[in-house]
């Protein structure tokens, strides 16, 4: 019974002008989009393989010099790409992508592509979650807002229902005639996505992310699942089509518009963010605290004089300029962490109420799976800052103790070579496990799975009396 | 087979069906007579259980529709007087789609054989149905009846749109299919087809039955005439 209405469903769909007209658009701008995305991805790729290996060359090649040049002179840490991010470019486009490691300071991500762009192109910003989040529900809106609306209207229906036709099997036939009609839109671009993403990455991608793509794949078949099932319940109970067709494009702008902005405001009311003048300066008078960098001092003198039974500090066999150096580092780090910490936790608190905000509109809840599977959220994000600022802390540490080892007498200079530089590995950033990006982005997931039980549940509920 | 005991249907003060008790038993073609509004549709729809009603049952093969919807479904076919199909669909796509669903499967030559017996012109089943005229499409609708193979029809002015050589061939597959044993409950206007093809003939006024006779006890004229009386007010 219910494969039989499948099949009239998707022959009626598949005869109807307005679905292939429909179809050819939302396949022309999914493949568009994904090859915008995969251009993108190949470009940013390729160079920071070349930024990365030439920024260690840099480091490796510096001439013979005091340590602590070195560490200013730095070095760059580039976010790696994960394939999937061809999909979804997440936060990536606001946030950055690379960090200059130098001493004293923990610099801020450049690389923003959102800084160099006009307001308009912000919006006309078409990546491919983009289109799978905003376009295919409406595609599946058009399709499906006269599914049973419009059979009540023609009579149709009361036909069906003389027969003796359960409404659950009638709405669950057309809700599979209309997934198989959708799955021959969608399939094609999904197997050209996953070609591209597997010919992109060396290999890359098939070794590393076909579990986040096979969440990610079934992420977004959910969502198509719950906004499918919510035509269909609408179409099943809406007087006439025109009104099914009014409510649930007020849905779809209240779900991929509307939700997201005022999520945005509502996060950013509950949980504020300095502004960035505020955030420096604070930062700024912490880090040139001049008393705690003295009393930090003073008590490091008073260690190593104990420590090598000194009652001079140029009696230690130690180069004070180093340890100095060292105890900035350690004063700057404590400061450091404490600002961004509290900074990061205020996104992380905002990201939590984006992600309960799923509870209103399954698009968000959406976005966050996507970004996180795609390696492209905050999470990620503060994952990379975190290994970044590691490595920042281990080259200094690295100079520095280089410049205690060689204490140097009456105003000569230390100068140091390839042998130190070398001695700081490269810097190597591994992705977190899927694992992980699937704890942070439980609550999406719980949502996702509520959304779909409920819309699915709806729309299997026998029809009202008054809707026949 | 087709029973209403003091089947009523209120809307608010309106009463459109009122306390109507009937009995069809299989073989009899029941008529139903009456102005519009009398409630003619609203005792198709009541056996249907397309709506609730105020008070009373009615039964099909000794079962209430309201308390198995489903199972009361599969026992009658129902023909509207605007059979309804689906425009981008041929015509054999569509009898064949509502027999589906009515539960039977048949060969693509006994759907042809069923499109000849209703009239339909061959070469026209493969035709989209948005190409079909109102008297083809009734026609498909009395198709899809006698595929369903139910043991009681409801038809609400099933001829209408239907030429009176169509008119004829149905009244001639009506009794046919009476002769089989088949319930039939029709409401109509028109009183020369239900004298031919009836059994028996009631007139309902107001939603109330306010005389039943046999066809085989009047004349055509009697019919008319005690019609009028009662229509008249």
């Amino acid at each position: 019974m219910i494969s039989r209405v499948a099949r009239k469903e998707l022959l009626e769909i598949l005869r109807d002008g307005r679905f292939r007209v429909l179809s050819i658009a939302v396949l022309a701008v999914s493949l568009l989009s994904l090859a915008v995305g995969w251009k993108q991805y190949t470009d940013v790729a390729k160079q920071h393989q070349q930024a990365q290996a030439a920024t260690r060359a840099q480091w490796l090649n510096q001439t013979k010099k005091n340590p602590h040049s070195a560490a200013h002179y730095g070095v760059y840490a580039f976010k790696p790409k994960s394939p999937l991010a061809i999909v979804d470019t997440g936060i990536d486009p606001y946030m950055g992508v690379a960090v200059w490691l130098e001493a004293h300071k923990q610099n801020e991500f450049k690389y923003r592509p959102a800084q160099d762009r006009t307001a308009v192109q912000r919006f006309g910003e078409m990546t491919a979650a983009e289109t799978l989040q905003v376009l295919v529900p409406l595609f599946i809106v058009l399709m499906t807002f006269g599914t049973l609306a419009a059979e009540r209207e023609r009579g149709t229906l009361r036909q069906l229902l003389s027969l003796g036709v359960k409404s659950r099997d009638l709405a669950l036939g057309k809700a599979a005639g209309i997934a198989i009609a959708l799955g021959m839109v969608l399939v094609p671009a999904a197997v050209l996505g996953v070609m591209s993403l597997a010919l992109t990455s060396d290999g890359g991608f098939l070794a590393s992310s076909p579990t986040r793509a096979a969440w990610l794949v079934a992420s977004y078949l959910a969502y198509f699942a719950i906004v499918a099932a919510i035509c269909l319940g609408v179409s099943a109970r809406a007087r006439s089509s025109r009104l099914a067709l009014v409510v649930l494009l007020t849905f779809w702008f209240a779900n991929t518009v509307v939700a997201s902005r005022v999520v945005a405001d509502v996060a950013s009311w509950l949980h504020p963010t300095p502004s960035a003048v505020e955030f420096q300066k604070a930062m700024d008078a912490d880090l040139n605290d001049q008393q705690e960098m003295q009393r930090r001092l003073d008590r490091r003198k008073a260690e190593l004089m104990r420590q090598y039974n000194a009652n001079s500090i140029d009696a230690v066999p130690v180069a004070f300029s180093g340890v100095s150096l060292q105890e900035g580092e350690d004063h700057g780090n404590e400061v450091f962490d404490e600002h961004y910490g509290r900074l990061f936790d205020i996104y992380d608190r905002q990201n939590t109420i984006y992600q309960l905000g799923g509870f209103a509109a399954p698009m968000l809840a959406m976005r966050a799976i996507s970004m996180g599977l795609s390696g492209t959220d905050f999470h990620q994000h503060r994952d990379f800052i975190t290994a970044a600022e590691a490595y920042r802390r281990q080259i200094q540490r690295t100079m520095n103790a280089d410049i205690m080892a060689h204490p140097v007498r009456g105003g000569a200079a230390y100068l140091a070579g390839r042998e130190l530089w070398e001695r700081v590995p490269e810097f190597q950033y591994d992705a977190p496990a899927t694992g992980w990006v699937l704890r942070n982005t439980r609550w999406s997931f719980a949502i996702l799975a509520a959304w779909l039980v409920v819309a699915i549940g709806w729309m299997m509920r026998p029809l009202p009396r008054a809707a026949i | 087979m087709l029973e209403a005991h003091d089947l009523t249907k209120r809307y608010g003060a309106q009463t459109a069906v009122n306390g109507l008790n009937l009995s069809i038993a299989p073989g009899e073609v029941f008529c139903l007579l009456g102005a519009n509004g009398a409630g003619k549709t609203t005792t198709i729809n009541l056996f249907l259980n397309f709506i609730d009603p105020t008070s009373g049952t009615a039964r099909i093969n000794g079962l209430d529709v309201t308390k198995a919807p489903l199972e009361t479904k599969k026992c009658v076919a129902y023909i509207p007087e605007q059979v309804m199909l689906y425009r981008n669909l041929t015509g054999i796509e569509n009898l064949e789609y509502f027999t589906a669903l009515g539960g039977h499967e048949y060969p693509r030559s006994a759907y042809i054989d069923l499109f000849r017996q209703v009239g339909l012109a061959p070469g026209v089943e493969d035709q989209r149905v948005s190409t079909y005229s109102k008297g083809m499409r009734q026609k498909v609708g009395i198709a899809i009846a006698i595929a369903k193979k139910a043991g009681a029809l409801l038809l609400d002015e099933p001829t209408s749109g239907l030429d009176p050589k169509a008119s004829n061939e149905f009244a001639a597959l009506l009794k046919r299919m009476s002769d089989q044993g088949v319930a039939v409950l029709m409401a109509t206007h028109d009183l020369f087809r239900a004298k031919e093809s009836g059994t028996r003939v009631g007139i309902m006024k107001h939603g109330s039955l306010v005389a039943t006779l046999s066809t085989a006890d009047i004349g055509h004229a009697d019919l008319e005439r005690l019609y009028l009386e009662h229509m008249h007010d």
